[in-house]
Formats: structure tokens, C-alpha cells, sequence
């Protein structure tokens, strides 16, 4: 067998076992439980629950993070093992939704690690968020879902705007920055 | 001079028949979370669920590793298991069987726990750590009630060969139908619950409360063999109890009905081992986790004492 | 007792509110004596920023389960810089509470010994709950000034 048809037969299995990690930000936990159980019932595409960052395949960021809680996600996402995904829940994700003034609370997530798929509203409804699953089958299936590739080509990107969210101060960037460099 | 045909017959069926093994454990994790999903009326995943998910797992990348130890843990767990299958009857044929191979497949049960240990201890998890104590907390815990009614069986039959105990069960002559084995049987259905790792003796995995225990740093192709080893275990654990108690699914003899004979016992060891493992998943439906000590009080205080009385039975009944 | 035999200086807001405004040195005596007349559970403590008077409000609050009365002892210190002493010694949930405040409001509590960063982790600004602090601006001049990862 080849390479490509390999890949492709990846792609085909990835989709259909997608396993979820179990931790949840924010208000978006509270619309994940009837997603999971009968009423919506997400284990009739293979996706479920899984207890630690090792074993799982998808990653749902569920709402607003606040910097100390960015460095717990990033973590999170360095330790799943590729091909990884990532969904963003709600506008808290995208531009910081009714946070967007909030001192302590990341306003971009693509910024700081690759996003594949967004859901909009404050909170998506578990309709949002099948849709999103579909969605991200069919973006697996084309292979657009490519989230942990840049994540490997745009490392120093990433990893310099999570410095920067860290340490509250862009000169203070600046000045690891210069030490890095020596 | 050695027969090379011969060997490689031989060698060549008892790959056939672990792959077999592989695959039926693959389907029933599809069957247990297809049940399971039933009862707490979900529509759950497909039956096949098992197979994407194993092959998911070998097609995933590894970019973490934990040292060699590690990599070499999963398989040896895979090998453990599989060798302790080909010296089950399955529907009455065993390819490795000989005197005294009953006390070899006990200790064969205990090898692949072995090879999880040393996978947990290789990742330096807290969590692994707590798991794998636990599990060989219960290991000790369910191995002293099934190994007296082992004995008892083994005194009742006169043999330590499985082989001649699923034997001397033809014509439907069960043990189950022993009114002092219809107990012994539960006592051992109990003990199988600790043995598959279903609830509510869970405690060595427990994923909301240690994370998976011993496979909290497993992932990807590493995963895979783990999951092929607890799914394979799930075969080899309820053949145990259906070659003890249910015959090994031996209804017809080969030497009657020839051919057939195979295919039918086949599909009966098949419904049986199914049978017994959806007994083990109602159970593990409507019960919640028992706690290390419970556990430990359940089987040494009432499911060995039962043990200990048919033992007991047993020796003043055939004695004199 | 209830509050309002013990400091007849309390005023009553509605049924079941007292509220009781002091010194900031009758504090500790104050909460010890109405601990001592059945009001054992301490709520919080709470802070008011008053940035037209130029002081910080601090309120205690306490609840009696025998006489479902809820206390407030409220005291006021100056923005720029007073402390107040701390009452960890007569409620230990108090350390946390303190600690909070000063992280948030900057105001330092004497006797404290654990007043080190709560949930900012290296917070080098003004502390942000005080209403001089514009959090509009900042959000403009840090999160909206990390650029987005380019793509080649």
C-alpha cells in the first residue's frame, strides 16, 4: 500500500473514532453533557470521552480562558499525540465574545494555538455542535484539517504570542526575545 | 527429523487462531458499548466500532515515548494474553494443552498484568502508579475464590487438564447442572467481573477518579496493543468460565457428525462466551465503583468463604 | 444577644440586615464578640473601591443560624496606601479573602503571612479591581497588540 492511500485510510478511521479530552473551560461544559448522553448521543460517530490528553484525538476549547488557564490548555494540546484537532466553542473563543474588555481573559485563540473549527453563539446549542462534528468529519475527510501541522511549521509564531499572554507586558516579550537570540 | 510440514501447519493455524481471537475481542467491545449504550437508551456506535478504533490507533503518530521499557510493555501484555488463548479449548479444540495445563493458564492470566506494570512503571505517572497497585490488589482479591473452585473442580474430575474437564462434560453433562457447581459458578461469575475489569470492580482504571489508572500515559500505536490485550481478555476470561462450568460449547462429537460437528460447537462456544460476557455488562450497567477495601472484603469475606464451603464439599463427598 | 442589643449603635436596614459602621481598630473586637454570641459563620470579606472620597471600603460580613441575622462591619481606610491589621487569628478563611484583596485592590494587611500572588500570576500593573484602572485600555495596548501567526 501506498503512501497516499495509507494516509487516506487514516483519515477515513481518524474520523470515525474521534476521542474527545474531558476538559472543559468555561459555560460551554454545560451544553457538552446532553451532547454525550441520549439526547443527542455523540458516540453514534465514535466520539467519546477520554480521560487524559494522551489517548485523545480532539480537543474542545468550551468557552473563555483566562491567561492562567491558557497555559493548563496549552500543555493539554502539546501532550496529545498528532494528528490532534482543536474546536472552539463560542464567540468567547473567536474574539472574547462578552469578555472583550476583561483584563485576564484571552481574546484570540487561533493566536495562540491552531484552531480547526469554530462554532459561533454565546453558548452554541448542541445542535451547533453536532454540526460542528460533521463539519469536521468532512474537513478530515478533504484532509483541511491541517491544525497540527502548522503547529509544527509556525512552532516560533505560537510560541511567542503564548509568551507574550504570559507575561502581561509586550516589552518584556521583547526582552526574551533579544536573549534568544544570543 | 522433524516434520517442517507438520510445523508449519501448526504454527500457521495458531496465527489463524489468535487473529480469530483478536477480531471476536474487537467485536465485542463494539457489542458491549452497542449494549451498554441500550440500556441507557442512546443509539451508541456501530457494532464494527471496535475494529476503527484499533486500526485509528495504529495509524496515529507517536511523538512521545517513554523509553523502551514502554514500547516493549504493550506487547508483551499482547503476547501474554495470546498464549494463554491457545491453551484454551475453544468449542473443544486446544492447539497446546497437556497435564496440568490449568494451573499453566492461571498463571498465564496474571503475565499480561505483569507486562501493564511494567509499562506503568516506565512512564513515572502518579496515576499509573496508584492504578497498577490497585490492580494487583485485585488480581489477589478475585484469585483466591476462583482457584478454590478450580480445586474443587479439579478434585471433582480427578484431572488438572482443562482439556479433559471440558471432555468428560460432553452430552451435556455441565458442570452448571451440579447443584454444588451451579454456586461454585457463581462464585467464579463474581470473580470474572475483577477479572474482565467491569463494574463495580473497576478500581484499577477508574477514568474519573485516576485517569485510566495504568494507561494514563498510553496513547496512539501503544494504546492500540493495550486495547488489543483487554479485548483479546475478554475472549480468554469468559472461555475460561464456559470451558469450566458451560462444557466449552462442546454439544456435538467430532467423531459422530465430523466437520459439522466443528462448526456448530463453534457457534455455541461463540453464543456462550457472548451469554456470559453480557451478564458481566448488565452488571457493569446498573452498579456503581466499589472502593479497594470494599472490594477486598467482598471477595475474601463472602465469595471466599462460599469458595472455602464447596471445596470443603467437595472433599467429604468424593473421599469416602 | 442579638447585634442590636450588643452595639446599640447598629443600624437596622431591613429585617435581618444590621449593618454596623466602625473603626478600623474596634474591628477585631467587634467580630470576636459576635462570635462569641452565636454569629460563627464568616461569610466574606469584601472591598468597595470609593475613588471620590479617595477611600477603600472594607466589609465583614456575618450570619447567625440562630437568629438567621446577617451582619456587615463595615470600615473605611484611606486609597493611598493604609493598611489594616489582618483577622486571620479569629477566622482562617480570612487569610484567602485578604489575600484576594490584595491582589485585587493592593490594600496590605498587617500579620498576614501569606499575601503572595492569588490568581494573576506575575501581575506587573496597577491591580486591577481599582476604578482607576482602565481595563479597556489595557486590553487595547496587550491583547489586541499580539500579532497573528503568519502564514507563508
Amino acid at each position: 500500500m501506498n503512501h497516499e492511500n495509507w494516509s487516506k485510510l487514516a483519515r477515513i478511521m481518524s474520523k470515525r473514532s474521534l476521542w474527545m479530552i474531558h476538559f472543559c473551560t468555561g459555560c460551554g461544559a454545560m451544553e457538552m453533557p446532553p451532547v454525550m448522553t441520549s439526547r443527542y448521543d455523540m458516540e453514534r460517530f465514535g466520539m467519546h470521552a477520554m480521560a487524559t490528553p494522551r489517548q485523545a484525538d480532539v480537543f474542545l476549547v468550551t468557552g473563555y480562558l483566562a491567561v492562567k488557564t491558557l497555559k493548563r490548555v496549552v500543555q493539554v494540546y502539546e501532550q496529545m499525540r498528532d494528528p490532534k484537532y482543536v474546536i472552539g466553542f463560542g464567540s468567547c473563543t473567536i474574539n472574547g465574545g462578552m469578555y472583550w474588555d476583561s483584563y485576564n481573559t484571552i481574546k484570540d485563540l487561533s493566536k495562540y494555538i491552531p484552531v480547526d473549527v469554530y462554532i459561533a453563539g454565546c453558548m452554541p446549542r448542541p445542535e451547533a455542535i453536532m454540526d460542528s462534528f460533521l463539519k469536521l468529519f468532512d474537513m478530515i475527510d478533504k484532509g483541511e484539517a491541517i491544525g497540527w501541522q502548522k503547529y509544527h511549521k509556525y512552532y516560533d509564531q505560537y510560541k511567542r504570542n503564548q509568551r507574550m499572554a504570559f507575561s502581561y507586558r509586550l516589552d518584556e516579550v521583547k526582552d526574551i526575545k533579544e536573549d534568544d537570540k544570543e | 527429523m522433524v516434520n517442517y510440514i507438520d510445523l508449519t501447519i501448526q504454527i500457521l493455524v495458531a496465527i489463524g487462531v489468535t487473529a480469530l481471537g483478536f477480531a471476536i475481542g474487537m467485536l465485542f467491545n463494539g457489542i458491549a458499548r452497542k449494549i451498554t449504550a441500550r440500556i441507557q437508551n442512546r443509539v451508541g456506535p456501530p457494532i464494527y466500532q471496535g475494529y476503527i478504533d484499533v486500526l485509528k490507533l495504529f495509524t496515529k503518530k507517536t511523538n512521545i515515548s517513554h523509553g523502551w521499557i514502554f514500547d516493549l510493555a504493550a506487547l508483551f501484555s499482547v503476547a501474554g494474553i495470546a498464549l494463554a488463548f491457545l491453551f484454551l479449548p475453544v468449542a473443544g479444540v486446544s492447539l497446546l494443552s497437556g497435564e496440568g495445563d490449568l494451573f499453566l493458564i492461571l498463571y498465564l492470566l496474571a503475565i499480561p498484568a505483569l507486562g501493564f506494570a511494567l509499562g506503568a512503571g516506565a512512564s513515572g505517572n502518579p496515576n499509573a502508579a496508584v492504578g497498577i497497585m490497585r490492580a494487583l490488589m485485585t488480581m489477589l482479591a478475585y484469585e483466591l475464590p476462583l482457584v478454590m473452585v478450580i480445586i474443587a473442580m479439579m478434585v471433582y474430575y480427578d484431572t488438572t487438564s482443562l482439556a479433559v474437564i471440558v471432555q468428560k462434560q460432553a452430552n451435556m453433562h455441565w458442570a452448571i447442572f451440579i447443584p454444588v457447581f451451579f454456586i461454585g459458578a457463581l462464585v467464579a461469575d463474581m470473580a470474572l467481573q475483577g477479572m474482565l475489569m467491569e463494574k463495580p470492580f473497576d478500581i484499577p482504571i477508574a477514568p474519573h477518579e485516576i485517569a485510566t489508572g495504568p494507561m494514563v500515559e498510553f496513547g496512539g500505536k501503544h494504546l492500540g496493543a493495550l486495547m488489543l490485550y483487554k479485548m483479546m481478555g475478554i475472549v480468554v476470561e469468559t472461555t475460561l468460565f464456559v470451558d469450566l462450568f458451560l462444557g466449552g460449547g462442546v454439544i456435538l462429537s467430532v467423531s459422530q457428525f465430523g466437520w459439522l460437528a466443528y462448526v456448530v460447537n463453534f457457534i455455541v462456544w461463540f453464543l456462550l462466551i457472548l451469554f456470559v460476557f453480557f451478564i458481566a455488562l448488565l452488571i457493569n450497567a446498573v452498579f456503581p465503583r466499589f472502593r479497594i477495601e470494599q472490594a477486598l472484603k467482598f471477595y475474601w469475606k463472602y465469595d471466599a468463604l462460599v469458595g472455602l464451603l464447596i471445596l470443603i464439599w467437595i472433599f467429604v463427598g468424593v473421599t469416602p | 444577644m442579638m447585634a442590636k442589643e450588643l452595639f446599640p449603635e447598629a443600624q437596622e436596614i431591613r429585617k435581618g440586615r444590621i449593618r454596623i459602621e466602625t473603626q478600623k481598630d474596634k474591628v477585631g473586637e467587634i467580630i470576636k464578640k459576635l462570635k462569641d454570641n452565636s454569629y460563627e459563620h464568616f461569610v466574606m470579606l469584601s472591598c468597595v473601591d470609593w475613588i471620590k472620597e479617595g477611600k477603600f471600603e472594607l466589609v465583614y460580613q456575618m450570619w447567625s443560624y440562630q437568629y438567621k441575622e446577617h451582619v456587615m462591619i463595615s470600615i473605611k481606610i484611606n486609597r493611598d496606601g493604609e493598611s489594616m491589621l489582618s483577622m486571620r487569628h479569629l477566622f482562617p478563611q480570612i487569610e484567602t479573602y485578604e489575600r484576594e484583596i490584595h491582589e485585587m485592590f493592593g490594600v496590605n494587611f498587617i500579620g498576614n503571612p501569606n499575601l503572595k500572588e492569588f490568581i494573576l500570576e506575575g501581575w506587573p500593573h496597577m491591580p486591577p479591581m481599582r476604578k482607576d484602572f482602565d481595563t479597556e485600555k489595557f486590553v487595547k495596548d496587550f491583547y489586541y497588540k499580539i500579532p497573528e501567526v503568519k502564514e507563508e
